[in-house]
Protein backbone atom coordinates (compact mmCIF):
# COMPACT_ATOMS: atom_id res chain seq x y z
CA UNK A 1 0.00 0.00 0.00
CA UNK A 2 2.68 2.46 1.07
CA UNK A 3 4.79 1.44 -1.91
CA UNK A 4 1.95 2.09 -4.30
CA UNK A 5 1.28 5.48 -2.74
CA UNK A 6 4.94 6.33 -2.89
CA UNK A 7 5.26 5.42 -6.55
CA UNK A 8 2.18 7.49 -7.36
CA UNK A 9 3.75 10.44 -5.52
CA UNK A 10 7.04 9.99 -7.33
CA UNK A 11 5.32 9.70 -10.68
CA UNK A 12 3.41 12.90 -9.99
CA UNK A 13 6.55 14.73 -9.02
CA UNK A 14 8.76 13.54 -11.84
CA UNK A 15 8.01 16.39 -14.26
CA UNK A 16 8.72 18.93 -11.50
CA UNK A 17 11.96 17.24 -10.63
CA UNK A 18 13.12 17.46 -14.22
CA UNK A 19 12.48 21.20 -14.24
CA UNK A 20 14.18 21.90 -10.90
CA UNK A 21 17.18 19.68 -11.73
CA UNK A 22 18.29 22.08 -14.47
CA UNK A 23 19.40 24.62 -11.89
CA UNK A 24 21.57 22.18 -9.99
CA UNK A 25 25.14 20.96 -10.36
CA UNK A 26 25.83 17.30 -11.28
CA UNK A 27 25.47 14.81 -8.47
CA UNK A 28 28.49 13.69 -6.50
CA UNK A 29 28.61 10.60 -4.37
CA UNK A 30 29.43 11.08 -0.70
CA UNK A 31 29.82 8.89 2.34
CA UNK A 32 27.38 6.09 3.16
CA UNK A 33 25.48 6.39 -0.10
CA UNK A 34 24.44 10.01 0.40
CA UNK A 35 24.14 11.69 -2.96
CA UNK A 36 25.10 15.33 -2.60
CA UNK A 37 22.24 17.65 -3.28
CA UNK A 38 19.95 14.92 -4.59
CA UNK A 39 16.42 16.29 -4.66
CA UNK A 40 13.91 14.68 -2.37
CA UNK A 41 10.29 14.92 -3.60
CA UNK A 42 9.54 17.22 -0.69
CA UNK A 43 12.35 19.60 -1.57
CA UNK A 44 11.17 19.75 -5.17
CA UNK A 45 7.71 20.68 -3.94
CA UNK A 46 9.01 23.29 -1.47
CA UNK A 47 11.11 24.94 -4.20
CA UNK A 48 8.12 24.94 -6.51
CA UNK A 49 5.88 26.64 -3.91
CA UNK A 50 8.31 29.44 -3.05
CA UNK A 51 7.88 31.37 0.18
CA UNK A 52 6.19 34.28 1.88
CA UNK A 53 8.27 36.00 4.59
CA UNK A 54 5.19 37.31 6.43
CA UNK A 55 3.79 33.81 6.82
CA UNK A 56 7.31 32.61 7.55
CA UNK A 57 7.68 34.93 10.51
CA UNK A 58 4.62 33.40 12.15
CA UNK A 59 5.59 29.82 11.28
CA UNK A 60 9.07 30.46 12.72
CA UNK A 61 7.40 31.02 16.11
CA UNK A 62 7.66 27.28 16.68
CA UNK A 63 11.45 27.52 16.22
CA UNK A 64 12.06 30.56 18.41
CA UNK A 65 12.29 28.57 21.64
CA UNK A 66 15.76 27.45 20.52
CA UNK A 67 16.81 29.74 17.65
CA UNK A 68 15.43 32.87 19.38
CA UNK A 69 13.11 35.56 18.11
CA UNK A 70 15.85 37.24 16.01
CA UNK A 71 17.13 33.86 14.69
CA UNK A 72 20.49 34.55 16.34
CA UNK A 73 20.60 31.13 18.01
CA UNK A 74 22.70 31.05 21.17
CA UNK A 75 26.22 32.41 21.57
CA UNK A 76 27.61 29.07 22.80
CA UNK A 77 26.63 27.70 19.40
CA UNK A 78 24.38 24.90 20.60
CA UNK A 79 21.79 26.41 18.26
CA UNK A 80 23.11 28.06 15.10
CA UNK A 81 22.50 31.57 13.84
CA UNK A 82 20.04 31.28 10.95
CA UNK A 83 19.57 34.92 9.96
CA UNK A 84 20.87 35.71 6.49
CA UNK A 85 21.41 32.06 5.57
CA UNK A 86 20.58 31.34 1.93
CA UNK A 87 17.01 30.27 1.30
CA UNK A 88 18.28 27.33 -0.77
CA UNK A 89 20.51 26.15 2.08
CA UNK A 90 17.73 26.41 4.66
CA UNK A 91 15.34 24.46 2.43
CA UNK A 92 17.97 21.79 1.77
CA UNK A 93 18.77 21.39 5.46
CA UNK A 94 15.17 21.45 6.71
CA UNK A 95 13.92 18.95 4.14
CA UNK A 96 16.93 16.68 4.65
CA UNK A 97 16.47 16.72 8.43
CA UNK A 98 12.79 15.86 7.90
CA UNK A 99 13.79 13.04 5.55
CA UNK A 100 16.29 11.68 8.08
CA UNK A 101 19.21 12.34 5.75
CA UNK A 102 20.78 14.93 8.04
CA UNK A 103 20.67 13.46 11.49
CA UNK A 104 19.27 15.84 14.08
CA UNK A 105 17.13 14.01 16.64
CA UNK A 106 16.93 17.04 18.96
CA UNK A 107 15.37 19.22 16.29
CA UNK A 108 13.28 16.59 14.53
CA UNK A 109 10.08 16.72 16.67
CA UNK A 110 9.87 20.48 16.11
CA UNK A 111 10.48 20.46 12.37
CA UNK A 112 8.84 17.26 11.18
CA UNK A 113 5.29 17.08 9.93
CA UNK A 114 2.91 18.15 11.49
CA UNK A 115 4.97 20.54 13.69
CA UNK A 116 5.93 22.34 10.50
CA UNK A 117 3.78 21.83 7.41
CA UNK A 118 5.41 21.37 4.00
CA UNK A 119 3.90 24.68 2.86
CA UNK A 120 5.62 26.50 5.74
CA UNK A 121 9.18 25.41 4.92
CA UNK A 122 9.67 27.86 2.06
CA UNK A 123 7.99 30.63 4.07
CA UNK A 124 10.38 30.12 6.98
CA UNK A 125 13.42 29.92 4.67
CA UNK A 126 12.57 33.18 2.90
CA UNK A 127 11.89 34.92 6.21
CA UNK A 128 15.18 33.77 7.75
CA UNK A 129 17.14 34.90 4.72
CA UNK A 130 15.87 38.44 5.34
CA UNK A 131 15.72 38.68 9.12
CA UNK A 132 18.34 40.63 11.03
CA UNK A 133 19.89 39.28 14.22
CA UNK A 134 20.12 41.83 16.99
CA UNK A 135 22.67 40.02 19.12
CA UNK A 136 26.33 39.35 18.48
CA UNK A 137 27.42 35.85 17.57
CA UNK A 138 29.81 33.75 19.68
CA UNK A 139 33.51 34.15 18.83
CA UNK A 140 36.49 31.92 19.62
CA UNK A 141 38.20 32.23 23.02
CA UNK A 142 41.08 34.21 21.49
CA UNK A 143 41.54 36.05 18.21
CA UNK A 144 43.14 33.58 15.80
CA UNK A 145 41.66 35.17 12.72
CA UNK A 146 45.01 35.92 11.01
CA UNK A 147 45.99 32.24 11.11
CA UNK A 148 42.44 31.21 10.28
CA UNK A 149 42.30 33.48 7.25
CA UNK A 150 45.54 32.06 5.89
CA UNK A 151 44.27 28.50 6.27
CA UNK A 152 40.89 29.37 4.77
CA UNK A 153 42.42 30.65 1.53
CA UNK A 154 45.38 28.22 1.40
CA UNK A 155 42.93 25.32 1.50
CA UNK A 156 40.62 26.98 -1.05
CA UNK A 157 37.63 27.05 1.30
CA UNK A 158 36.65 30.24 -0.54
CA UNK A 159 36.00 28.24 -3.72
CA UNK A 160 32.69 27.10 -2.24
CA UNK A 161 32.13 29.28 0.82
CA UNK A 162 33.16 32.58 -0.79
CA UNK A 163 35.78 35.25 -0.16
CA UNK A 164 33.66 36.74 2.62
CA UNK A 165 32.24 33.47 3.94
CA UNK A 166 29.05 34.23 2.02
CA UNK A 167 28.56 30.72 0.58
CA UNK A 168 26.78 30.16 -2.71
CA UNK A 169 23.01 30.30 -2.89
CA UNK A 170 22.78 28.63 -6.32
CA UNK A 171 24.74 25.60 -5.15
CA UNK A 172 23.24 25.46 -1.64
CA UNK A 173 26.65 26.07 -0.03
CA UNK A 174 26.03 27.73 3.35
CA UNK A 175 26.97 31.16 4.62
CA UNK A 176 29.61 30.72 7.32
CA UNK A 177 30.43 34.36 8.10
CA UNK A 178 29.29 35.48 11.57
CA UNK A 179 28.25 31.97 12.55
CA UNK A 180 28.86 30.95 16.18
CA UNK A 181 32.33 29.59 16.84
CA UNK A 182 30.92 26.72 18.92
CA UNK A 183 28.53 25.66 16.17
CA UNK A 184 31.25 25.69 13.50
CA UNK A 185 33.51 23.55 15.72
CA UNK A 186 30.73 21.05 16.38
CA UNK A 187 29.67 20.72 12.76
CA UNK A 188 33.26 20.23 11.56
CA UNK A 189 33.46 17.25 13.90
CA UNK A 190 30.11 15.89 12.67
CA UNK A 191 31.17 16.34 9.04
CA UNK A 192 34.46 14.53 9.67
CA UNK A 193 32.82 11.50 11.31
CA UNK A 194 29.91 11.43 8.87
CA UNK A 195 27.44 11.94 11.73
CA UNK A 196 25.99 15.00 10.04
CA UNK A 197 24.76 12.72 7.29
CA UNK A 198 24.47 15.11 4.36
CA UNK A 199 27.90 16.66 3.83
CA UNK A 200 29.48 17.36 0.48
CA UNK A 201 32.14 14.68 -0.17
CA UNK A 202 34.72 17.38 -0.95
CA UNK A 203 33.98 18.95 2.43
CA UNK A 204 34.52 15.61 4.18
CA UNK A 205 37.89 15.26 2.43
CA UNK A 206 38.88 18.86 3.16
CA UNK A 207 38.08 18.71 6.86
CA UNK A 208 40.14 15.54 7.36
CA UNK A 209 43.28 17.61 6.67
CA UNK A 210 42.52 20.01 9.51
CA UNK A 211 43.93 19.34 12.98
CA UNK A 212 42.28 20.69 16.13
CA UNK A 213 44.21 23.98 16.27
CA UNK A 214 43.62 24.59 12.55
CA UNK A 215 39.89 24.12 13.04
CA UNK A 216 39.89 26.48 15.99
CA UNK A 217 41.66 29.12 13.89
CA UNK A 218 39.33 28.81 10.89
CA UNK A 219 36.20 28.73 13.06
CA UNK A 220 37.44 31.80 14.92
CA UNK A 221 38.18 33.62 11.65
CA UNK A 222 34.72 32.86 10.26
CA UNK A 223 32.99 33.83 13.50
CA UNK A 224 34.67 37.25 13.36
CA UNK A 225 33.66 37.97 9.74
CA UNK A 226 30.81 40.48 9.41
CA UNK A 227 27.36 39.46 8.18
CA UNK A 228 27.91 39.31 4.39
CA UNK A 229 24.70 41.28 3.80
CA UNK A 230 26.23 44.34 5.45
CA UNK A 231 29.03 44.27 2.84
CA UNK A 232 26.60 44.28 -0.07
CA UNK A 233 24.58 47.08 1.50
CA UNK A 234 27.58 49.42 1.92
CA UNK A 235 27.05 52.64 -0.02
CA UNK A 236 29.55 53.29 -2.81
CA UNK A 237 32.43 55.60 -1.85
CA UNK A 238 32.01 59.15 -3.05
CA UNK B 1 -1.17 -2.46 35.99
CA UNK B 2 -2.81 -3.46 39.27
CA UNK B 3 -1.93 -0.07 40.68
CA UNK B 4 -3.47 1.61 37.65
CA UNK B 5 -6.75 -0.22 38.01
CA UNK B 6 -6.86 0.86 41.63
CA UNK B 7 -6.30 4.45 40.63
CA UNK B 8 -8.89 4.31 37.91
CA UNK B 9 -11.37 2.69 40.25
CA UNK B 10 -10.66 5.39 42.84
CA UNK B 11 -11.12 8.13 40.29
CA UNK B 12 -14.30 6.62 38.98
CA UNK B 13 -15.90 6.44 42.40
CA UNK B 14 -14.86 10.02 43.08
CA UNK B 15 -16.30 11.04 39.74
CA UNK B 16 -19.45 9.17 40.46
CA UNK B 17 -19.90 11.02 43.72
CA UNK B 18 -19.13 14.38 42.13
CA UNK B 19 -21.33 13.72 39.16
CA UNK B 20 -24.15 12.71 41.46
CA UNK B 21 -23.80 15.94 43.38
CA UNK B 22 -23.55 18.15 40.36
CA UNK B 23 -25.96 16.53 38.03
CA UNK B 24 -28.94 15.65 40.13
CA UNK B 25 -31.33 17.80 38.13
CA UNK B 26 -29.76 17.15 34.76
CA UNK B 27 -30.05 14.23 32.43
CA UNK B 28 -26.76 12.89 31.08
CA UNK B 29 -27.83 13.62 27.54
CA UNK B 30 -26.87 16.48 25.30
CA UNK B 31 -29.56 19.02 24.78
CA UNK B 32 -28.76 22.54 23.66
CA UNK B 33 -29.75 25.22 26.17
CA UNK B 34 -29.28 29.02 26.08
CA UNK B 35 -25.77 30.28 26.87
CA UNK B 36 -26.74 31.90 30.20
CA UNK B 37 -28.18 28.64 31.45
CA UNK B 38 -25.22 26.59 30.23
CA UNK B 39 -22.73 28.93 31.87
CA UNK B 40 -24.13 27.99 35.26
CA UNK B 41 -22.89 24.46 34.67
CA UNK B 42 -19.36 25.66 33.75
CA UNK B 43 -19.25 28.22 36.58
CA UNK B 44 -19.37 25.56 39.26
CA UNK B 45 -15.81 24.54 38.51
CA UNK B 46 -14.42 27.41 36.40
CA UNK B 47 -16.09 30.43 38.10
CA UNK B 48 -18.63 32.65 36.35
CA UNK B 49 -15.87 34.76 34.77
CA UNK B 50 -13.75 31.74 33.84
CA UNK B 51 -11.07 32.48 36.41
CA UNK B 52 -11.20 29.23 38.32
CA UNK B 53 -10.10 29.43 41.94
CA UNK B 54 -9.87 25.65 42.28
CA UNK B 55 -6.15 24.88 41.80
CA UNK B 56 -6.72 21.74 39.72
CA UNK B 57 -9.05 23.50 37.29
CA UNK B 58 -7.85 25.76 34.51
CA UNK B 59 -8.67 29.41 34.14
CA UNK B 60 -10.55 29.66 30.84
CA UNK B 61 -10.74 33.45 30.78
CA UNK B 62 -8.86 35.03 27.91
CA UNK B 63 -8.05 31.76 26.13
CA UNK B 64 -8.38 31.87 22.35
CA UNK B 65 -11.92 30.98 21.25
CA UNK B 66 -10.75 28.47 18.65
CA UNK B 67 -8.49 26.79 21.19
CA UNK B 68 -11.35 26.51 23.69
CA UNK B 69 -13.78 25.18 21.11
CA UNK B 70 -11.24 22.57 20.06
CA UNK B 71 -10.74 21.44 23.66
CA UNK B 72 -14.49 21.00 24.08
CA UNK B 73 -14.65 19.04 20.85
CA UNK B 74 -11.74 16.87 21.97
CA UNK B 75 -13.35 16.18 25.36
CA UNK B 76 -16.50 15.19 23.50
CA UNK B 77 -14.68 12.85 21.12
CA UNK B 78 -12.37 11.46 23.80
CA UNK B 79 -9.23 12.88 22.18
CA UNK B 80 -8.66 14.73 25.46
CA UNK B 81 -9.55 12.91 28.64
CA UNK B 82 -10.37 14.16 32.12
CA UNK B 83 -12.49 12.32 34.69
CA UNK B 84 -14.63 15.32 35.60
CA UNK B 85 -15.06 16.71 32.10
CA UNK B 86 -16.03 13.23 30.98
CA UNK B 87 -19.12 13.45 33.20
CA UNK B 88 -19.99 17.00 32.12
CA UNK B 89 -19.40 17.03 28.40
CA UNK B 90 -22.08 14.46 27.47
CA UNK B 91 -24.67 17.01 28.65
CA UNK B 92 -23.40 19.79 26.40
CA UNK B 93 -24.44 19.78 22.78
CA UNK B 94 -21.78 20.41 20.15
CA UNK B 95 -23.80 23.34 18.78
CA UNK B 96 -23.11 25.21 22.05
CA UNK B 97 -19.30 25.00 21.86
CA UNK B 98 -18.72 28.07 19.74
CA UNK B 99 -20.72 30.46 21.94
CA UNK B 100 -19.21 29.03 25.14
CA UNK B 101 -15.70 29.39 23.75
CA UNK B 102 -16.46 32.93 22.61
CA UNK B 103 -17.81 33.89 26.05
CA UNK B 104 -14.76 32.66 27.95
CA UNK B 105 -12.33 34.08 25.41
CA UNK B 106 -13.80 37.54 26.08
CA UNK B 107 -13.36 37.38 29.86
CA UNK B 108 -10.34 39.07 31.43
CA UNK B 109 -7.71 36.69 32.76
CA UNK B 110 -7.05 37.33 36.46
CA UNK B 111 -3.52 37.67 37.84
CA UNK B 112 -2.14 34.91 40.03
CA UNK B 113 0.40 34.70 42.83
CA UNK B 114 3.02 32.13 43.65
CA UNK B 115 3.58 30.75 47.11
CA UNK B 116 7.04 29.55 46.07
CA UNK B 117 8.94 32.58 44.71
CA UNK B 118 12.33 30.79 44.73
CA UNK B 119 10.96 28.00 42.59
CA UNK B 120 9.28 30.56 40.31
CA UNK B 121 12.66 32.24 39.77
CA UNK B 122 14.09 28.92 38.55
CA UNK B 123 11.06 28.55 36.34
CA UNK B 124 11.66 31.96 34.78
CA UNK B 125 15.06 30.81 33.53
CA UNK B 126 13.46 27.80 31.80
CA UNK B 127 10.52 29.81 30.47
CA UNK B 128 12.75 32.52 28.97
CA UNK B 129 15.83 30.56 27.91
CA UNK B 130 14.90 26.87 27.84
CA UNK B 131 17.28 24.19 29.09
CA UNK B 132 20.19 23.93 26.71
CA UNK B 133 21.68 20.70 28.10
CA UNK B 134 18.51 18.70 27.53
CA UNK B 135 17.34 20.62 24.43
CA UNK B 136 14.20 22.01 26.04
CA UNK B 137 13.06 25.02 23.99
CA UNK B 138 12.16 28.23 25.81
CA UNK B 139 8.39 28.42 26.47
CA UNK B 140 8.51 32.10 25.51
CA UNK B 141 9.41 31.16 21.92
CA UNK B 142 5.84 30.11 21.15
CA UNK B 143 3.78 31.43 24.08
CA UNK B 144 5.46 34.88 24.20
CA UNK B 145 7.58 36.27 27.03
CA UNK B 146 4.50 37.40 28.94
CA UNK B 147 2.69 34.10 28.33
CA UNK B 148 -0.07 35.82 26.38
CA UNK B 149 0.06 33.20 23.61
CA UNK B 150 -1.48 33.45 20.14
CA UNK B 151 -4.36 31.85 18.28
CA UNK B 152 -2.16 28.76 17.88
CA UNK B 153 -0.44 28.63 21.27
CA UNK B 154 -2.65 29.01 24.34
CA UNK B 155 -2.47 31.82 26.87
CA UNK B 156 -0.54 30.82 29.99
CA UNK B 157 -0.23 33.95 32.12
CA UNK B 158 -1.76 33.63 35.58
CA UNK B 159 -2.80 30.01 35.01
CA UNK B 160 -3.23 27.85 38.11
CA UNK B 161 0.11 26.12 38.79
CA UNK B 162 -1.37 22.78 39.82
CA UNK B 163 -3.26 22.65 36.52
CA UNK B 164 -0.17 23.59 34.48
CA UNK B 165 1.92 21.00 36.30
CA UNK B 166 -0.71 18.31 35.72
CA UNK B 167 -0.97 19.13 32.01
CA UNK B 168 2.80 19.05 31.52
CA UNK B 169 2.95 15.72 33.36
CA UNK B 170 0.12 14.44 31.18
CA UNK B 171 1.97 15.51 28.02
CA UNK B 172 5.16 13.94 29.36
CA UNK B 173 3.46 10.65 30.17
CA UNK B 174 1.43 10.52 26.97
CA UNK B 175 -1.90 10.89 28.77
CA UNK B 176 -2.73 14.15 27.02
CA UNK B 177 -2.23 13.72 23.29
CA UNK B 178 -4.35 16.45 21.72
CA UNK B 179 -1.49 18.89 21.13
CA UNK B 180 -2.13 19.32 17.43
CA UNK B 181 1.50 19.24 16.44
CA UNK B 182 2.69 16.82 19.18
CA UNK B 183 5.20 19.51 20.10
CA UNK B 184 4.18 19.78 23.76
CA UNK B 185 4.71 16.06 24.21
CA UNK B 186 8.21 16.39 22.76
CA UNK B 187 8.99 19.32 25.08
CA UNK B 188 7.54 17.82 28.27
CA UNK B 189 9.34 14.49 27.73
CA UNK B 190 12.63 16.36 27.99
CA UNK B 191 11.74 17.94 31.35
CA UNK B 192 12.05 16.38 34.78
CA UNK B 193 9.40 16.74 37.48
CA UNK B 194 11.27 19.51 39.32
CA UNK B 195 11.65 21.55 36.12
CA UNK B 196 7.96 21.14 35.35
CA UNK B 197 7.00 22.32 38.81
CA UNK B 198 9.30 25.34 38.56
CA UNK B 199 7.89 26.44 35.21
CA UNK B 200 4.33 26.10 36.50
CA UNK B 201 5.21 28.28 39.51
CA UNK B 202 6.61 30.97 37.20
CA UNK B 203 3.66 30.91 34.81
CA UNK B 204 1.20 31.86 37.56
CA UNK B 205 3.19 35.06 38.19
CA UNK B 206 3.09 36.19 34.56
CA UNK B 207 1.02 39.25 33.70
CA UNK B 208 0.14 40.25 30.18
CA UNK B 209 2.36 43.07 28.94
CA UNK B 210 0.40 46.28 28.37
Amino acid sequence: MMKTLLSICVALLLPLQAVAADAYVPKVYGKKGYVWDEMTPERVEVLRLGGDPVKGKEAFRGCRGCHKADAAGVREGVYPRLSGQHTSVLIKQITEIRAGIRLNPKMLPFVEDPAIALEEIGDIAVYLNQVESLRENGKGPEDMSAKGKKLYFANKCDTCHGKNGEGDAAKAFPVLAAQHYGYLMREMKLIETGARGNSHPEMVKAIAKFGQSDREAVADYLSRLPDYRTLAAKPAAK
Amino acid sequence: MKHNYKRIAGCLSLCGALAGLLLLPAMARAEAVPLEERLQLCAGCHNPDGNSIIPENPKLAGLDAKYLARQLKDFKSGDRTNEIMATIIPMVDESEFKALAQYFSEQKRSDGVTEKPDLAAQGKQIFDEGIIGSAVPACSGCHNEDGSGTNKYPRLNGQNPVYVKNQLMNFKNGIRTNDAKSVMRAVAKRMNDAEIEAVAEYIVTLKEAQ
